[in-house]
């Protein structure tokens, strides 16, 4: 149980994905204009992400190692084109806005990384739980960005205004350089919080942004940093 | 050789799942997608065009010789129909619903589908004041000013006008060549 509760849990704050981990970025810099359009491109994420790790969780006993990759890719645009669909027939306004970024999610690395790193590995009930929280952690995220644009760059969130009236918006925040910037802020914060947090406990303070492997174990390259990858 | 064959096979099998539902899906939500499609694209230039009517478009459209006529009806009679046409503009179709008064046999309105026109030049064929020249227009005529018709073109969007221009008289001679249909569906309703 405790297990179970620790690969929800990660999602949310350990391994965020667009904040901690990195993953999926192309749909956070690129829809997140609003917190609405945020929402929903975090909602067409958690379906497909907790679809594809359940599908491929229950299959990956047969699925041959050489062509994983190739079978992964498969059932995840499967389930993309059935979320295009999907939106396409009871909510046409959100996929107007999403656009392309709908067909885009196929390769979201956050979809391919979670069927690669966990579901292809752990059983049905843990790799649903992790899509959960995964797909929770990217959703908030990508509507707190959303949020923060909205309200500098047009002083509304999920189009009710909430900035006095005088307020100026400042309109680069819903361009793209403002998606940039807007991460680029929420990363330092989120950096100099966890280093405060672990400084105050007493520990020493994690590397956060150094290029190794060392705190993620996806692949052979975990817990000896990229010189471990060279050898092999 | 067992390796492969057990690839090849559970490739298959899972490509080959994949595709049943996916064909089963479209077709589950393909006139539901129409629909929305016609509720969200064409709906709102059709609702601006058919303006006095007590009926809803979208769900009493008829097909006929391939093309979607959109009736508004008052009291029971026809008093309108709308159509879309398409035009090549300057990148791209425009498309452009265009309204038809039956009885007058004048132009209702018109009002832009789609278009991918130059934003803040181009664009400018779907502000009112353009899309406005066209209300109560006869069918004859149907030109920009400097091809010799009625209608002024908007500086700095020729083509833009042009092709709107274009689509519209497109329209017209659709309308001209489907109205004996019309009057026979919407004779006596």
């Amino acid at each position: 149980m405790s297990r179970l509760v620790k690969e929800f849990a990660k999602g949310l704050w350990d391994e965020l994905p667009p904040f901690r981990v990195l993953l999926g970025l192309c749909p956070t810099l690129a829809v997140t204009s609003t917190a609405e359009n945020g929402l929903g491109m975090g909602l067409a994420v958690i379906f497909v992400l907790t679809m594809s790790n359940l599908i491929i969780s229950t299959i990956r006993k047969i699925i041959p190692a050489k062509v994983r990759i190739a079978c992964f890719i498969v059932i995840t645009a499967s389930l993309v084109v059935t979320v295009e669909l999907l939106m396409q027939a009871y909510a046409y306004p959100l996929y107007q806005k999403l656009g392309i970024f709908v067909p885009l999610i196929v390769v979201n690395c956050l979809i391919l990384g979670r069927a690669e790193a966990f579901a292809s590995k752990n059983g049905i009930v843990l790799s649903i739980a992790d899509a959960l929280g995964m797909g929770i952690g990217f959703t908030a995220s990508l509507t707190f960005l959303g949020a923060v644009r909205e309200i500098l760059g047009n002083g509304t969130v999920f189009g009710t205004q909430v900035m006095w009236s005088s307020f100026e918006p400042a309109a680069f925040m819903v361009m793209a350089p403002g998606a940039f910037v807007g991460l680029g802020v929420i990363l330092a914060g989120m950096n100099a919080f966890n280093r405060y947090n672990s400084r105050r406990k007493g520990e020493t303070p994690p590397d956060v942004m150094n290029s190794s492997c060392a705190h993620c174990g996806a692949c052979g390259a975990a817990g000896g940093g990229i010189e471990n990858l060279k050898d092999k | 050789m067992r390796e492969i064959l057990h690839m090849l096979v559970v490739l298959s099998l899972i490509c080959a799942t994949s595709g049943a539902v996916l064909v089963n899906l479209k077709q589950a939500t393909k006139s539901q997608i129409e629909q929305q499609v016609l509720t969200y694209v064409q709906g709102p230039a059709l609702l601006s065009v058919l303006e006095n009517r007590d009926n809803d478009p979208i769900k009493e459209r008829v097909t006929i010789k391939d093309i979607t006529v959109f009736p508004a009806m008052k009291d029971g009679e026809l008093v309108g129909i709308a159509l879309e046409s398409f035009a090549p503009g300057y990148s791209g179709d425009i498309g452009v619903m265009v309204g038809f008064d039956v009885k007058k046999d004048e132009l209702l309105g018109i009002g832009i589908t789609t278009q991918t026109e130059t934003p803040g030049l181009g664009t400018r064929i779907m502000a009112d004041s353009f899309t406005g020249k066209f209300k109560s227009h006869g069918l004859e005529s149907m030109q920009v000013t400097a091809k010799g018709g009625d209608i002024d073109s908007i500086a700095g969007a020729t083509y833009s006008s042009v092709g709107t221009v274009d689509a519209v008289r497109k329209a017209i001679e659709v309308y001209q060549s489907i109205k004996p249909e019309i009057n026979l569906i919407w004779k006596k309703s």
